[in-house]
């Protein structure tokens, strides 16, 4: 079973709760409350290093609040485990209490830190928690050195936990104590603690206080520990045997560039750092002078000192320099002759340490951030920004596995490009568009990724700025279509591109192969919207070019060599008075298209591209179009700055009732009149701004009263949807409505998501997505087997079955002939033999 | 430090197939959007047998005047030196050598036309008859010294004289002529060894020895008859039977079984072993028939039978498979074809006195193949001996390398190394300037088009023009005036064009030897010319809209 979140009814849900909804004409009638099932889904897999279990055999990944294991064979998630209350920053792997060798292989125990504030020591394979032990501040950072304590006369291995800490510097405290006011800037101190993890409390004071919490870099020994701060590399020696915190040297390397990350030499005193302009320095024998022990410093300071800065306690340095941007992960092999190195253009760079050449793992898809090497080194995980860890196998960097979060929303500096997601409602899928030109399909009840579609032929490049992007996703309701809109910015009006691109499904949800490809489908105005039909395969796209077209799907052309053919082609082509068309959908049953021209709303009969009504204005230019299930009544959302939410009725062609509120989406249920509009919240005067952020409101379209609302978090670049309850999610469908329960997913700006039954009253409970494909461990193959697999079954010999032999009629011609060991049986041969050297006659009676 | 970014690992990756499991990208090439490509797919490509024919080089060799006709062409036996008899006015013309070059020719009668040169099996003697009715017989090698031996029994001319192919038979000769008579000869003795009167009831105007008896002969007449002659039993006729129209040659095909005539438009297939047969009917031209020969494929040594036509042109057919493989067009009406025995020249004979040679462009393996075969005629192409391999040969180590894949085994194939090409290369490692480059010196301007789609991706391209030195400007100037205005790159080209004058034109200006300056000149009336093109489209459009409308009109 899995645990729930400590006490469920005490805390407010993490994304999703009861709203606190400003004061604002028409606010709602009442508050409404939680659903009663809840699924969460989306967390980002790589906001943290993951590591390897101590046998290799399961990888523990940060998510969210949460510890996710997977195995490394299948790459499926096997437990979760839950007890922080914040985000899960570190995640280490630690040797059970009793050193034993053998035990060590089997040790199933890792200490986690959250951002809640505590450290929680788990036994992973039950998914158990063991202790916990608070720090008082939020942890960003955690290494455990292999260290042990004399105690009596035995060396005992003893846990020390080094954490780094966001909170304010003692200074600071006595400042504000005194009221002074404190640089906001400032303010935030990170503080760099030891704890001693079994009696559970500080040891000693901060080692170090830095600007921000810094990530904390170990040796493979333990018996180094290095930050990064600023241009400034802190290393600090550990005493592993005989444990005393008073005994922790320090020394400082510093550089002229910002430095992002270091790593430790298993072996050697030598210590690599990558810089924010891509360089590596390599410091040889550092800490020569303190870290010896004897103060015979002085003396070597007339040594030649290649490279090295001022003072800084080192042999040499050298610097290498391939990355284009700032460096993101360093590791040293485990033999310790290769340094491997990651960064914005997501390679790999494995660099020989000796010679300096290069070998490279390219086009792993995306910048890469962590680097993290199974205990035996067989395997390594790679982390990138687009939520996936490559399971790589490690001496020729084949990627095994991939274990594949949401994808992240693409950082967009500039446009007023949103971030675009297509809703598969019947599959419970979503569309994302990625960073390297696919689309990702993603099961939000399974939380797992289905597949991956690549839009456009193209490598990912680290760009600042982008260039190319998918600007749209469509998916019909049935989900057997999708649409895509590619654009291609111009470089100063040189070769700009629009794409409009068909796909049709393939042999399951998610799989899509390519059907039309149409090149600047509204010459070169770019596509506002793109939506299907219901019922047919029939798509309209709509442009700022003024006029919009509707496609249809000419279906199975028989060609020539016999394939079936099936492509989209232009039907008509409509405009209403020159006006840039910026939204497009069709009404429940197909019948009526309504294409808004700007702030007018056009209603045509798609068959017969006519116009058959006009309704009147609505403040400012509509950017999404719905019809609200069947019904007559249509959706409409402005978001410039007059933004409205209007309804309006299409049977009289007359407004319903409108809203005046800021929505960042909207979206209508495909049968019942009712419909969801993500709203932000601005933020109140003098207040911090809110966590919770957004609003999100259900109508039922011929009431102007909200159904229901609920608070969200990071509504910003948000997105919601109304899905079918998936065969997946079969809790509390069988009441009230008829089976046709639908549920709201509620997509935030960091692509977290939730799902829920907006209209439910109960007591929220959150729950798991319940069917997991948790996977039953098979037992890992152990000594020879591991080396060399399973041997063939011996099977005892079966008696050799006679060989069947007929003689043929001139048997001496064949009788010989044939490999000696297939020949029969001497005793068979010898009559056959003679028979044949007396040759028969038939015998002739005339 | 050098930066090359996304560059290859130094080990080949195995191709995507195979690594399923392995979820980084392939390098995706820089290729032209689709609807760059010309909608057409790959032109209807060449069959192995047009190929070979194409790969005929053509010539014509002199006689002199048009006046005559060159009526027969005959090419002797002999293979070491194809030597070509042309019966031609009153004289057979010789051409010997590779190429074709003329030797003095044979006067066979002062004022009679000469037809149908006929060489003796070993190619020493040629026989020719003339418009008299006598048949002389004459040395190859010395064609002035005047007729060895003078067979006179015709009363008018003999258009056919044929020494027998097969069996190494050199003492006889069958001829034939308007007369309607058939006489075999004993030629050393002048004396006809039979001769049939009316053999046939019109002008015998074809004839032909059979290829693997020395004893048979076809003959051919204007009474539309063919028939089978057997020198053993003479006077009567083997075999009859009727072609349907006025018979202008028969040929045995080398098998000796099958016989192929022609007569009027068409060419038949008999079956003589199984009694005179029709196999196949080809009307393949469509003016008369008048010559048939045999042509031997040098590549694979099939042989087709070729027919000439007064229509001009020379068909192919592959009696084999008994379907029509090429047809050949000459500039006039044909009356005569031969083809060398080892099939390097194809000659044709045309009514206005050219003789039109095709000869085989050769490479030099072939050509010292040809050495190595011996002068013997051989029909059917000697197959290749293998060669025991031994310890000593380097083939003995890679043997079995090239073994196919049996039924049933399981194949492993090994990774197909990607190739790139070398633009795809340089945009790898961000040399931009240089894929651009590169890519204009390919001349290939779907790519050309491709990596500055590319560029624009990576908003390189203004900056890579920037970066062209003098002679990359005038590549770049050439490829623009030879693309911009195609309606399927010019959306990109013509603003690149504005780009690039927009940005150099100072280099332009300034540039010493005046080929930019060149260039530019011809872009401007490229545009010229494709504003005129525009304006008359516009006209056109103007006149044909109004009647669309006025035909919509009425349909309403």
């Amino acid at each position: 079973t899995l645990p729930l979140l400590s006490p469920p009814s005490r805390r407010p849900p993490p994304l999703a709760s009861r709203p606190h909804f400003p004061a604002r004409p028409r606010t709602l009638a009442k508050p409404a409350a939680a659903a009663a099932a809840m699924i969460t889904g989306g967390q980002s897999y790589v906001s943290a290093p993951p590591a390897f279990s101590a046998d290799g055999r399961f990888l523990l990944v940060c998510s969210g609040r949460s510890v996710s294991v997977f195995s490394t064979s299948t790459g499926m998630l096997v437990s979760e485990l839950e007890g922080h209350e914040g985000d899960v920053t570190a995640v280490v792997v630690v040797p059970p209490q009793s050193s034993a060798a053998a035990a060590a292989k089997l040790a199933t125990h890792c200490w986690t830190a959250g951002l809640d504030g505590f450290l929680i020591y788990w036994d992973f394979a039950t998914a158990e928690l063991v202790r916990k032990v608070k720090v008082d501040a939020p942890v960003h950072s955690m290494v455990i050195p292999n260290i042990s304590k004399k105690l009596k006369v035995t060396e005992v291995y003893a846990p020390f936990a080094f954490v780094s800490v966001e909170a304010l510097s003692n200074k600071a405290i006595q400042d504000k104590a005194k009221g002074k006011p404190v640089a906001k800037k400032k303010e935030l101190w990170g503080q760099l603690r030891i704890y001693d993890l079994w009696k559970g409390c500080q040891v000693g004071s901060e080692l170090a206080q830095t600007r921000k919490p810094e990530k904390i870099v170990v040796s493979c020994s333990g018996e180094f520990l290095g930050i990064a701060n600023k241009r400034h590399l802190y290393i600090w020696s550990i005493p592993t045997k005989d444990f005393n915190h008073d005994n922790i040297r320090k020394i400082k390397l510093g550089h002229t560039k910002k430095l992002s990350t270091l790593a430790f030499h298993p072996s050697e005193r030598i210590v690599a750092g990558g810089d924010a302009t891509g360089r590596i320095l390599i410091w040889r024998g550092f800490g020569k002078a303190k870290f010896s022990g004897t103060h015979c410093a002085k003396s070597q300071v007339d040594e030649e000192r290649d490279g090295v800065r001022g003072k800084d306690d080192a042999g040499t340095c050298t610097t290498w320099h391939w990355h284009s941007s700032g460096v993101n992960f360093l590791k040293f092999s485990s033999d310790g002759a290769y340094l491997l190195s990651g960064g914005m253009e997501g390679v790999i760079v494995v660099w020989q340490l000796d010679t300096g050449k290069r070998r490279y793992k390219p086009r792993l898809g995306s910048p890469l951030l962590f680097f993290v090497d199974s205990p035996d080194s067989s395997i390594s995980c790679v982390s990138c920004t687009n939520n996936q860890v490559h399971l790589l196998n490690m001496p020729n960097m084949e990627v095994l596995k991939t274990v594949s979060g949401i994808k992240m929303p693409i950082a967009s500096g500039d446009l007023s490009r949103r971030d675009v997601c297509g809703f598969d409602s019947t599959n419970g899928l979503v569309a994302i568009p990625t960073q390297d030109y696919c689309i990702q399909f993603y099961n939000l009840f399974e939380n797992t990724e289905v597949s991956e579609v690549q839009v456009c032929e193209r490598n990912f490049q680290p760009v600042d700025d982008i260039t190319m992007y998918i600007s749209l996703v469509s998916l019909s309701i049935g989900g057997n279509l999708m649409c895509t809109v590619e654009v291609k910015l111009p470089e100063e009006e040189l070769g700009g591109l629009v794409t409009l691109k068909f796909w049709n499904q393939g042999s399951r949800a998610g799989q899509f192969h390519l059907s039309t490809v149409i090149y600047e489908p509204h010459s070169d105005a770019g596509i506002s919207a793109v939506a299907f039909h219901p019922g047919k395969n029939m798509a309209v796209s709509s442009s700022f070019g003024c006029n919009f077209k509707v496609w249809v799907q000419s279906l199975a052309l028989q060609s020539s060599d016999g394939k079936s053919q099936s492509g989209w082609r232009c039907q008509s082509v409509g405009s209403y008075k020159k006006k840039p068309m910026t939204a497009a959908a069709f009404s429940g049953d197909g019948s009526v298209l309504a294409v808004a021209a700007e702030s007018v709303i056009t209603l045509w009969d798609p068959d017969n591209n006519a116009l058959v009504g006009v309704i009147a204005e609505a403040l400012s230019p509509i950017t999404k179009l719905s019809f609200a299930g069947d019904s007559a009544y249509l959706m409409s959302l402005s978001q410039s700055s007059k933004p409205q939410v209007a309804v309006w009725n299409v049977s009289n062609l007359s407004m319903q009732w409108s809203y005046t509120l800021f929505a960042e989406a909207a979206c209508c249920s495909s049968s019942k009149s009712e419909f969801a509009v993500l709203s932000l919240l601005s933020c109140p005067e003098g207040g911090a701004p809110a966590e919770q952020d957004g609003i999100i409101l259900i109508f039922d379209a011929e009431n102007s009263k909200p159904v229901s609302s609920w608070s969200v978090k990071k509504a910003k670049g948000g997105s919601i949807a109304f899905v079918k309850d998936g065969p997946s999610f079969d809790a509390n469908t069988d009441d009230t409505r008829g089976g046709e329960a639908s549920l709201l997913v509620y997509v935030n700006g960091s692509h977290e998501y939730v799902i829920f039954d907006p209209l439910k009253n109960e007591e929220p409970q959150i729950s798991k997505s319940t069917r997991k494909n948790i996977q039953t461990d098979e037992p890992a193959p152990i000594g020879y087997a591991s080396i060399y697999g399973e041997l063939p079954k011996l099977e005892l010999k079966k008696e050799v079955s006679d060989i069947p032999f007929i003689p043929s009629d001139r048997p001496w011609e064949t009788i010989f002939t044939g490999s000696s060991h297939a020949l029969p049986p001497l005793t068979k041969l010898c009559s056959v033999f003679l028979a044949s050297l007396l040759e028969k006659r038939p015998v002739t009676d005339e | 430090a050098a930066r090359v970014p996304l560059a290859r690992p130094a080990a080949a990756r195995p191709p995507a197939a195979a690594m399923a499991a392995d979820t980084s990208k392939p390098l995706f090439p820089a290729a032209p959007h689709a609807s760059l490509l010309p909608s057409h797919g790959n032109a209807n490509r060449l069959s192995p047998e047009a190929a070979y024919w194409r790969n005929f080089r053509s010539s014509t060799l002199d006689t002199g005047s048009t006046a005559f006709s060159v009526t027969h062409l005959a090419f002797s036996p002999a293979r070491a030196r194809p030597t070509l008899a042309a019966a031609w006015s009153s004289a057979v013309h010789l051409f010997a050598g590779d190429p074709l070059a003329p030797r003095p020719k044979v006067t066979v009668c002062k004022d009679a036309a000469a037809y149908s040169p006929s060489f003796r099996c070993d190619g020493a003697l040629l026989a020719a008859g003339d418009g008299r009715g006598v048949v002389r017989v004459f040395r190859v090698d010395k064609p002035t010294a005047g007729p060895l031996r003078t067979l006179s029994a015709h009363a008018a001319q003999t258009r056919v004289v044929r020494y027998p192919e097969a069996g190494g038979d050199k003492v006889h000769l069958l001829t034939a002529g308007d007369d309607a008579l058939l006489a075999y000869w004993d030629v050393p003795s002048e004396t006809p060894v039979f001769t049939v009167p009316a053999a046939h009831r019109d002008y015998i105007r074809a004839g032909a020895p059979s290829p693997v008896d020395h004893n048979l002969f076809a003959t051919g007449s204007y009474d539309q008859s063919v028939k089978l002659w057997d020198a053993r039993t003479g006077k009567a006729p083997a075999l009859t039977f009727s072609h349907g129209a006025s018979v202008e040659s028969v040929l045995f095909l080398p098998s000796g079984g099958l016989l192929a005539t022609a007569g009027g438009t068409t060419v038949k297939i008999w079956d003589v072993i199984g009694g005179g047969r029709l196999v196949h009917s080809v009307e393949s031209h469509v003016k008369t028939i008048f010559a048939l020969a045999l042509g031997k494929m040098g590549a694979t040594g099939e042989t087709r039978l070729l027919s000439a036509g007064s229509d001009g042109y020379v068909k192919c057919f592959d009696y084999g498979e008994l379907k029509m493989t090429h047809s050949m067009r000459y500039p006039k009406e044909l009356l005569s074809v031969a083809c060398s025995p080892c099939g390097t020249v194809l000659v044709a004979g045309s009514s206005k006195g050219d003789i039109f040679v095709r000869r085989r462009k050769k490479n030099a393996t072939e050509e010292e193949e040809e050495e190595v075969v011996g002068s013997e005629f051989a029909w059917t192409m000697p197959k290749p001996e293998k060669q025991a391999l031994k310890p000593s040969y380097y083939r003995y180590f890679l043997r079995g390398q090239n073994e196919k894949a049996k039924e049933g085994d399981f194949v492993i194939s090994r990774p197909k190394k990607a190739k790139f090409a070398e633009h795809d290369k340089l945009l790898r490692k961000f040399r931009h300037k240089d894929a651009l480059v590169s890519a204009l010196a390919k001349n290939n301007p779907r790519s050309v088009v491709a990596v500055m789609e590319e560029l624009v991706a990576r908003r390189k391209l203004v900056r890579c023009i920037g970066n062209l030195d003098v002679a990359e400007l005038g590549l770049l100037l050439d490829f623009l005036h030879r693309n911009a205005t195609l309606p399927r790159y010019a959306r990109l080209l013509l603003g690149v064009a504005n780009k690039v004058l927009e940005m150099r034109a100072e280099d332009i200006i300034s540039e010493d030897g005046g080929k930019l300056r060149g260039c530019i000149r011809n872009l401007k009336r490229m545009v010229v010319e494709e504003i005129k093109i525009q304006h008359t489209l516009q006209e056109i459009q103007g006149m044909i809209s109004p009647m669309l409308a006025l035909s919509a009109n009425r349909l309403e």
